[in-house]
């Protein structure tokens, strides 16, 4: 009996022991890398997209995009500091992990996801239309057919309109949206046509959006690949950002004057496995 | 004794007497002795402790946990496909008045499925308010849905027409309806069984890494009482001038079998949990997000002919689910549809597509595996193949051939391979979990008599020598 009670206790001691040091080992060699082992968070978002991502003059940035990274960020409970990332970088950064997040208008791809993983999306953005508020005839996309359309040299959105729709738009050429934007006011071109929520950046009283959405812009967390636990982490934050109530605080403070059909429900995720 | 003296740090403590004790040959027997009892205790509480990872883990994935994850994945399948028949009943008009009942039967069986899934979900999310939240609000959601879909078919009933889009006002009724579910209740749906997969996931990763720590443990706590006994078997056989003492050897031989027979196993247990884990779990979850995708992109063929004035996004939303689902590059559906041709054809010697397809692609580990995932992709293709041809029916006005092509089989004959493929994941599943099971069977009972068993060999082992100082 001796034996036995000595047992039942060493049994207990040894158990403790033992869980501690599975712990350890378990913190030591399950987890590679993830933005939940860092203190402060670098997050990238756009330094010129009014509305999304957008450089001030005293060098903060401010925006949807980065009002989302801020809370995310918080929700981790870590301190976040803003990057400047162009587009053509953004996997790059994250891959060799100069920056944690990329919050930054990314539309999550099948041929990104073989670069890195995305969290999100935060938002759907849709492709639509924005016109003069004078102009009455255009109620879709298709009402395009023999106007002058908008093109921004690298941006795709114009061949979602001519190419991939087969609406005989007449292009006009510009070198970035905002130049867009002074055209249509002055006449050049009749609409600019890309991501509602770019549109509705540089939304003005004497434009409005057409409303007529015909695709899907899954605005995603670019996050390190393989990152799994990071990327839940973000997903978490995302769902309780629409459950709160901030989302459409959000969305509101910086898209609702535009008159834009806005979206208050959480989106499906693209999951992190 | 060298091995023997850092063990007994806690036994001997710096008391006078049992210093004492130990200078003398009976108290150095009783100590080895005790010592080697200890470290068989030790070396059983170790190897509890593993097994009781490898049961827990075992437990969540096969049993309780990963079941349920897969039941939740049946809800947005059946929410989709509430949807996609209400779609059907309203497309339908006149002339489909027949399929009109089976429809709505369909629809009033999935409304039980998807309940039944929202249970289940809401036992996955104790403890997680957020989830708790989020089932909530798709209860709520689905209450609303179901007054919007009866008023659409109500108006429905009250305007006959030819197969093709409704009256007005129930194409409106039926807008805030399909919109209801498709931009709050699936995306949520999808979104619990995400959440609901990572619950597994983190199990899966806690017990594993557990059970493979706990190897270690015994590989370790193992040799610990075989030097034990062996240091007591020398000294034994030095101090008496004996032969080897057998009952010590049995005990030795007992630790020894028990400790092989432990880490063997432990990485058995180990093994079945990867593989119901890597091969079984995973695909399955991928596969119902594929059927669940799939599911909605029948609707989103009806949803285009159904309305419209809508025509062009539902068409866009069509490309974008076939491309989860199987992902070729192609910016417009023509582009597509021949570039799933090019790599169904060219699949199985090559799979150059990503998606829920591809990654299923990936992971070919089980035997006819292969020709099943290429079942469902030459009947995808097909599928695919009827919706072009719908589309060309459509764009040219034929409404009666467009909607009798969209309800056409090749839909249910690409569903029912999807099915096949995923039931022999699950074979999969259950078979190595039932394995692991059947590994950790009796283990309960054996630990401890072995332990005990060990513990008397060394007392009757040693007992004989004590006397001989009586």
């Amino acid at each position: 009996m001796v034996a036995l009670t000595g047992r039942g206790r060493s049994r207990r001691v040894t158990a403790l022991a033992l869980l501690g040091a599975v712990a350890l080992l378990s913190t030591a060699c399950g987890v590679g890398s993830s933005v939940l082992d860092r203190d402060l968070l670098v997050i990238g978002v756009k330094p010129d997209q009014p509305g999304l991502g957008m450089k001030q003059a005293e060098g903060e940035f401010a925006g949807f995009d980065v009002d989302v990274a801020t809370y995310i960020a918080g929700k981790l409970g870590k301190n976040a500091r803003f990057v400047a990332t162009p587009s053509s970088e953004r996997e790059k950064v994250l891959m060799d992990g100069s920056v944690d997040l990329v919050v930054a208008t990314y539309s999550i791809t099948p041929e990104r996801k073989t670069k890195v993983a995305f969290g999100g999306p935060y938002y759907v953005a849709h492709q639509d239309t924005l016109v003069r508020a004078s102009e009455s005839a255009v109620a879709g996309v298709r009402d395009l057919k023999g106007r002058k359309l908008c093109q921004v040299t690298g941006s795709n959105s114009w061949r979602r309109v001519k190419e991939e729709r087969k609406i005989a738009v007449e292009l006009v050429q510009a070198a970035s949206y905002s130049e867009c934007l002074a055209d249509l006011k002055a006449g050049k071109v009749d609409a600019v046509s890309t991501d509602d929520l770019i549109l509705a950046g540089f939304a003005t009283a004497d434009l409005k959006i057409v409303n007529a959405p015909f695709t899907d812009e899954r605005y995603g967390v670019g996050i390190q690949a393989g990152d799994l636990d990071g990327c839940e982490a973000v997903n978490k934050a995302i769902t309780e950002m629409y459950l709160d109530g901030t989302a459409k605080k959000l969305l509101q403070k910086w898209f609702g004057k535009s008159g834009l059909a806005l979206t208050f429900t959480v989106p499906q995720f693209e999951g992190c496995g | 004794m060298a091995v023997v003296v850092p063990t007994t740090g806690p036994a001997p403590a710096p008391s006078p007497s049992r210093a004492l004790r130990l200078r003398t040959v009976p108290g150095r027997i009783r100590a080895g002795a005790g010592v080697a009892i200890l470290a068989v205790g030790l070396l059983s509480a170790l190897m509890g402790v593993a097994l009781a990872h490898a049961g827990d883990g075992l437990q969540a994935i096969g049993h309780t946990a990963g079941p349920q994850v897969v039941a939740t994945a049946d809800l947005y399948f059946a929410l989709s496909d509430m949807d996609a028949q209400v779609a059907t009943v309203l497309l339908a008009g006149e002339e489909g008045r027949p399929g009109r009942q089976a429809a709505l039967n369909r629809y009033d069986q999935r409304r039980a499925q998807a309940d039944s899934a929202v249970l289940q979900a809401a036992d996955l999310a104790r403890g997680d308010p957020t989830g708790q939240m989020t089932v909530r609000a798709v209860l709520d959601g689905l209450g609303r849905y179901e007054r919007l879909a009866s008023r659409a078919l109500l108006l429905d009933e009250q305007a006959p027409h030819a197969a093709g889009p409704p009256s007005q006002p129930a194409l409106e009724v039926y807008r805030q309806a399909t919109d209801l579910m498709r931009l709050d209740l699936l995306p949520k749906a999808y979104n619990l069984t995400l959440d609901s997969g990572t619950v597994v996931r983190h199990a899966y990763a806690a017990e594993s890494s557990a059970v493979l720590a706990g190897r270690f443990w015994v590989a370790l706590g193992g040799a610990l009482v075989l030097a034990v006994l062996v240091a007591l078997q020398v000294f034994l056989t030095r101090r008496f001038r004996r032969a080897i003492n057998p009952a010590l050897l049995a005990a030795t031989v007992v630790v020894g079998v028990l400790t092989v027979a432990g880490i063997l196993v432990l990485q058995r247990a180990s093994d079945e949990l990867r593989t119901a884990k890597e091969d079984g779990f995973d695909s399955v979850l991928v596969l119902s997000r594929a059927r669940a995708i799939g599911n909605s992109l029948h609707g989103d063929e009806s949803r285009y002919l159904l309305d419209p004035q809508r025509a062009d996004t539902y068409e866009q939303v069509y490309l974008d689910k076939s491309q989860s689902v199987l992902y070729v590059p192609g910016g417009n559906l023509d582009k597509y549809y021949a570039a799933v041709d090019q790599s169904v054809a060219a699949f199985p010697g090559k799979a150059d597509f990503l998606g829920f397809y591809g990654s299923e692609a990936d992971r070919v580990t089980l035997p006819g595996q292969r020709e099943a995932l290429a079942k469902v992709l030459t009947r995808y293709q097909q599928f695919q193949r009827d919706d072009r041809q719908m589309r060309q029916f459509a764009t040219t006005g034929k409404n009666g051939d467009a909607v009798r092509q969209a309800m056409g089989t090749s839909f249910g004959a690409y569903d029912a391979a999807l099915v096949e493929l995923t039931a022999q994941r699950r074979q999969a599943f259950d078979a190595a979990v039932a394995a692991g099971d059947r590994a950790l069977d009796g283990w309960n009972l054996l630990l401890p008599g072995a332990a005990l068993a060990a513990a008397l060999l060394i007392l009757v082992g040693v007992r004989p020598r004590l006397a001989e100082y009586r």
